[in-house]
């Protein structure tokens, strides 16, 4: 008897020393103006020495309500604001309004039209895969791949200034077609510039994404399994990062995706486990090849014709609702529009990526050191404006 | 599809009453709406089914109609390609006494931060939700935005929200000052088509060069 109450005394000796040693938890505010957040984001997060516990993101820096707006422009005026959600990939945002309203219109879009807009989409897509993979290289400490890749999305860039007249916020894909007419001049130099980009990209994976460093700061870092990501909803690259085949221009496909060849990349877990940040990174890299496959395909089937279909001068949504999505550099963006027969949507709800993607945050984070925290962020690429909205 | 599964919900859970909502132009999409109290057990019911397997919530639109407020849960499947709106119609309720529904968060976790947009943009609460905050608009704001009689409140932690100076009057000044200069307010919207009052004055200015 007396040997137990010896050993439950030692035990609270022992149990006293743990309690003075027993640290607490640091908080640390990561933004909302910090170079590792992409924009407005903040994360509240609990650390133990190095090892975040539990990180909160707060959001709305960048609240414009958009959908408030909406409901008082016409059809028209809304492209405009659609632009400013996803500000690095405007056109990709646009097209997803446009046929939104076209399906409930009944519009018929002209072939070269389509074939314009898929061309657009997918320089758009390289260029918001460049951007995330320059600012990517900057959260690892690689400052190289930055300066490479906004040499390649300028040269798009100037390209799209010279069709839409704008340089970021295009209000190029109109409702019923484009605004504009590409000149065989543009076409041929987005063929040369498909032609030296490819090697380009190859240059820069193997300088930057097969760089050991790169591996070690990202494999096995930031896993997010086949489960988590559908219980979050999880769509684009980071779906398909996590070893999942969805393509919604290969699985419900729009436009004339239909026609063109390309492979949907998955993540295999090459350099680490599946759904880790460099199967992420990996599917990105690979998605800009097949988005030049497209280009190209583009290239030999556009036919010369009108770009703008029939649409009334005043456009009347009939009544009725419609939940229309489509693939956007970064995930799924679906656009849910309700309409009572008025000149203005009577609710327009967007389906943001990247606003899901944020939900994901405090499921990967805890246990994860604060530097690959930083990884993590970057590497599921959002972009504060189209999770604001 | 639509049918499908309106039987299969009516068969499993008969309080629900699932009727298929056609569209009401020939365009657009059909829906399915349910009593909003069964909305749990259909949300758990349409995922674990083998028949249609909805793994994916995808978004939840909050609409405020002058009688009702309509929320419609966009469900997917990636598994099967499926794709549903479920509807569920709640009172208005008022400030106080917001519409009450159940969470689906422990069904898809993606509910979270959805549901917490609807709650600050629409105002209804969802009843067992791990973390019921504002998410979009600051945590202490009155009022929820996207409701159709919504009014900014007039100060916000002591500043004035839209102060006069802030408004851009020029803007309207502008529109004011060409519709009396020209007279026809249908000129100001489409007057760079027409050319044909100003051709004269440019033709002779270009003469004087």
């Amino acid at each position: 008897m007396s040997t137990h109450t010896e050993d439950t005394n030692q035990d609270k000796i022992i149990l006293g020393d743990q309690e003075i040693l027993k640290s607490d938890l640091l908080t640390l505010n990561m933004g909302p103006q910090h170079p590792a957040t992409h924009g407005v984001l903040r994360v509240e997060i609990k650390t133990d020495s190095e090892i975040v516990v539990e990180a909160i993101p707060h959001l709305g820096y960048l609240h414009r309500c958009f959908e408030k707006h909406a409901e008082n422009l016409d059809y028209r005026g809304i492209i405009p604001f659609v632009d400013r959600m996803d500000y690095l990939a405007a056109m990709s945002m646009e097209w997803g309004y446009a046929l939104t309203v076209e399906k409930m219109l009944g519009t018929e879009v002209p072939k070269r039209a389509e074939y314009i807009r898929i061309l657009i989409a997918e320089l758009q897509r390289i260029a918001s895969h460049l951007v995330y993979f320059g600012t990517y290289g900057i959260d690892m400490g690689a400052f190289t791949a930055f300066l490479y890749c906004f040499q390649d999305r300028e040269q798009i860039l100037r390209l799209f200034e010279e069709m839409s007249g704008a340089r970021m916020l295009y209000n190029y894909v109109w409702i019923g077609g484009v605004w504009n007419d590409v000149t065989d001049d543009q076409l041929k130099r987005i063929s040369a510039f498909c032609d030296t980009f490819e090697p380009e990209l190859k240059k820069y994976d193997t300088l930057v994404g097969q760089n050991k460093i790169f591996i070690e700061r990202t494999a096995n870092v930031g896993i997010l399994t086949r489960e988590q990501a559908f219980d979050y909803g999880a769509t684009g690259p980071v779906l398909r990062g996590s070893g999942v085949n969805w393509d919604l221009r290969k699985n419900r496909t729009y436009g004339l995706y239909d026609k063109f060849e390309f492979n949907v990349p998955v993540g295999s877990g090459e350099k680490g486990t599946v759904g880790d940040c460099w199967d992420r990174y990996y599917v990105r890299i690979q998605e800009m090849f097949e988005s030049v496959k497209i280009i190209r395909q583009v290239l030999a089937g556009i036919e010369a014709g009108p770009v703008m279909g029939k649409v009334p001068k005043i456009i009347k949504v009939p009544a009725g609702e419609i939940y229309m999505r489509t693939e956007c550099p970064r995930g799924e963006l679906g656009y849910h529009l309700i309409s009572d027969g008025g000149k203005t949507p009577y609710r327009l709800k967007v389906k943001s990526s990247c606003f899901t993607h944020v939900s994901l945050l405090p499921a990967i984070a805890p246990g994860l050191m604060i530097a690959d925290l930083v990884a993590t962020i970057g590497s599921i690429d959002i972009v504060l404006g189209e999770v604001d909205r | 599809m639509h049918n499908q599964i309106a039987e299969f919900l009516n068969k499993n859970i008969p309080a629900c009453k699932a009727v298929v909502n056609a569209p009401v132009a020939v365009v657009g999409d059909q829906s399915i709406t349910i009593e909003a109290s069964t909305l749990l057990a259909v949300c758990q019911a349409l995922k674990t089914s083998p028949e249609f397997e909805m793994n994916v919530l995808q978004v939840i639109t909050g609409t405020d109609y002058p009688e009702r407020i309509e929320l419609s849960y966009i469900l997917a499947s990636f598994s099967r390609n499926l794709e549903l709106i479920l509807k569920a119609n709640l009172p208005r309720g008022d400030k106080l006494n917001l519409p009450k529904i159940d969470s689906v968060v422990s069904v898809w976790s993606a509910a979270n931060f959805q549901e917490r947009e609807t709650y600050d943009m629409i105002g209804v609460e969802f009843v067992g939700h791990p973390d019921p905050r504002r998410i979009l608009c600051p945590y202490d704001w009155d009022g929820h935005p996207l409701r159709k009689d919504y009014v900014v409140q007039e100060k916000y932690l002591d500043m004035v929200v839209n102060p006069p100076e802030k408004n851009n009057t020029y803007d309207q000044m502008f529109g004011k000052h060409l519709k009396e200069e020209l007279g026809d307010p249908k000129r100001v919207s489409a007057s760079w088509k027409d050319r044909s009052a100003g051709t004269e004055a440019e033709t002779e200015a270009k003469d004087g060069e």
